[in-house]
């Protein structure tokens, strides 16, 4: 795999062991050590996924993150001291699509960036459109519509909302959307599911405190409405 | 306090009470001696002035008979000036100045009869006819018929006995104003003492601003200022305690928050250190194994030390769910130590509880049986007993000496001092603080035969 990946750690230890890492399990890694500095190269150059710290010096991960957005759809993973629940909603609320906690293995983050271009490069296999309520999704285009107007959703919010409309009326459970959704193979993180959910629930509920599109099963998961 | 109030009103009403009765007693005696000796002196002066003038006026012979007394016109006289009188003459029946009186003579005392038949002047207070009297007898001149005058004292009765009721209902309402007087003292009195009583209770919660109310400038006040002077240095000296306590949080707080960031690149190049040890000349290797193991060590060690500075910040929250613990108990076990034996119950057991907080639980209660009792067979056990949900863990390793089982869930605490194991010393604190804000406990116990228990228990919600 020759996918070329941004490291955005202002840290200089883990900034080169890592660059290693990546480096050994077959990427082209460029490094940055500050956010302006990362956003420079990524405008200069094109990438497969930014591997972003959050905590940087002049320019933090997540503005880093919503600049990148704003341009680009480009696989982004958040590097994490804390992984807080409010850590991991700013961070996907910025539009990162996965996140890793400080301290890592790399073979873990080698892992974790591995699944997340394995979603970034699955493309348009249908040329299709499904519908949750009111809400129209075009496969292809990878947008979602509410009465003629877009709905802006991360790439990782996209998936969701498709597993679970693929899938209406059935209860998909935390793990299997982990697996599903974020390609983890193993046990993840499974409030990253709940956090996504919220976020989706804000963008395409009528009242997302009372949900009517995505509902959560007690002790079991979410489903979407047939 | 109950006690002080119940002896001050006990003392102060007997006082009363006592003083009350005394007074009484004593005044209506004298009254009651008085009115009788003027009585029996009036009486006696009568009794003497007709036995000695007007009986004698009469001429009557030495030994009168029945004929002599009634041809004499002594019973009129004496029922002419109103004197019931009782003549006694040997020989007839006793002659009388009203017909009531027939019949009386027999009923009067054998003393005072046996007394006037010797000549003395004898009273007596009987009962004549249903009313109280007077009876004074004599002879006229020590001989001859014995004369009886008898006195209705029953008006001077009725007005002892108003007196006497009239002095015991004053002494009951004397009583039950002292009662009532002795409450409200005794209320005035212990009302410092309750405001105290209150505020120590306040202190004893927690509430070091509790403060006595100072109301008087006697002893009780200066108690009261004396009492809030030592609340005052009380609240001092632990808020000194607790700015110490929260700066010492604090500072283990940044240590580990500081040592975040050197930790993250040391597991990131032991991790790739890992993977090339083979490569390695044999000393080098070893020490590079070494090398990942103490990493790991100090990975743990910084972690549970942010989680202890979590709990200690008091930021945590609980997040509810239903939890299988079967489930749940199950798959711990097979992350963290799959050679334990699992006992389970045989219909799931569904809480709503924390599920994060009971994988930590149990996984470290895990880590320190593989810790502590390396080698030996870990059991894990789940039932409802007693209206709690149970989850223990046994060994069969060394146990903990008896008189340290409860100082097992201390922090840093190490039951062998000398063991170096991957642990923090950490585990079981934390076990404890999680298991705490699922609103149960831990406790620990030696097994017969040796070996260590640590039983999760938990309410069932």
């Amino acid at each position: 795999m020759d996918a070329r990946i941004l490291l955005v750690e202002d840290d200089p230890s883990i900034r080169e062991v890592t660059a290693i890492g990546l480096r050994r399990a077959g990427f082209t890694v460029e490094t940055a050590i500050d956010g302006q500095q990362g956003l420079a190269r990524f405008g200069a150059e094109p990438f497969d996924l930014v591997l972003l710290d959050v905590m940087l010096p002049r320019l933090d991960g997540l503005e880093v993150c919503r600049a990148i957005r704003r341009t680009s759809t480009v696989a982004v993973v958040m590097l994490t001291a804390r992984a807080d629940t409010i850590d991991v909603v700013v961070g996907l609320e910025a539009g990162a699509d996965d996140y890793v906690k400080k301290p890592f293995e790399v073979p873990e983050l080698v892992a974790r960036v591995r699944a997340a271009l394995r979603r970034a490069g699955r493309g348009p296999d249908e040329a299709d459109r499904l519908h949750l309520g009111p809400i129209a999704i075009d496969l292809a285009g990878r947008s979602a519509t509410r009465d003629g107007e877009t709905i802006a959703l991360t790439r990782t919010e996209f998936d969701l909302l498709t597993e679970l409309t693929r899938h209406a009326g059935q209860v998909l459970s935390r793990d299997t959307l982990l697996d599903r959704i974020w390609g983890y193979d193993y046990l993840g993180d499974s409030r990253l599911v709940d956090v996504a959910i919220q976020r989706l629930r804000a963008k395409i509920e009528a009242d997302p405190a009372a949900p009517t599109l995505v509902l959560t099963v007690r002790g079991a998961g979410y489903k979407a409405v047939r | 306090m109950r006690g002080i109030r119940a002896r001050l009103t006990v003392t102060l009403v007997a006082l009363v009470a006592l003083t009350a009765v005394l007074l009484g007693a004593g005044a209506y005696l004298f009254v009651e001696n008085s009115l009788h000796a003027q009585v029996l002196r009036d009486a006696g002066a009568q009794a003497k002035f007709d036995l000695s003038v007007t009986v004698p006026a009469r001429n009557l012979p030495p030994a009168p008979t029945c004929t002599d007394i009634i041809d004499s016109g002594l019973r009129q006289t004496f029922l002419l000036r109103g004197i019931d009188t009782i003549i006694d003459v040997d020989g007839c029946e006793p002659i009388v100045s009203d017909e009531d009186l027939v019949g009386v003579l027999p009923t009067l005392p054998s003393d005072l009869v046996e007394r006037v038949g010797n000549g003395e002047l004898a009273y007596a207070w009987v009962t004549v006819d249903g009313r109280p009297s007077l009876i004074v007898g004599g002879q006229s001149g020590g001989s001859g018929p014995a004369y009886y005058f008898i006195h209705d004292v029953s008006a001077l009765e009725e007005a002892l006995a108003q007196l006497r009721l009239a002095l015991i209902v004053g002494t009951v309402i004397l009583i039950l104003v002292a009662l009532l007087v002795a409450r409200a003292i005794a209320r005035g009195v212990l009302a410092p003492v309750e405001a105290a009583g209150r505020a120590a209770e306040r202190i004893e919660g927690g509430d070091l601003s509790a403060r006595v109310p100072v109301t008087s400038d006697d002893e009780f006040g200066t108690w009261a200022e004396r009492f809030n002077r030592m609340a005052e240095a009380l609240a001092d000296t632990i808020g000194r305690l607790e700015a110490a306590e929260a700066q010492n949080r604090r500072f283990v707080a940044d240590v580990a928050h500081e040592l975040r960031t050197p930790l993250a690149a040391l597991v990131a190049e032991a991790s790739i250190l890992r993977e090339h040890l083979t490569e390695l000349p044999p000393d080098s290797r070893r020490a590079g194994e070494l090398l990942v193991t103490d990493v790991g060590r100090l990975r743990t060690l910084v972690d549970d030390l942010m989680e202890v500075s979590r709990f200690d910040a008091g930021a945590e929250q609980i997040a509810v769910e239903p939890v299988d613990f079967g489930d749940l108990a199950r798959s711990v076990t097979a992350a963290r130590l799959p050679d334990a034996a699992l006992v389970l119950p045989a219909v799931p057991l569904i809480v709503e509880t924390d599920s994060r907080r009971l994988e930590r639980i149990l996984g470290n209660l895990l880590d320190n049986a593989r810790e502590h009792a390396a080698g030996s067979p870990v059991e894990v056990a789940l039932a409802v007993d007693r209206g709690e949900i149970s989850l223990a863990v046994s060994d069969r390793g060394p146990g903990v000496p008896p008189d340290r089982l409860e100082r097992i869930f201390e922090r840093f605490y190490k039951a062998d001092p000398s063991r170096h194991g991957g642990s923090s010393g950490l585990g079981l604190a934390i076990a404890a603080e999680h298991a705490a804000l699922l609103g149960g406990y831990l406790t620990a116990a030696n097994l017969a035969g040796g070996g260590l228990r640590i039983e999760l228990r938990l309410p069932v919600t």
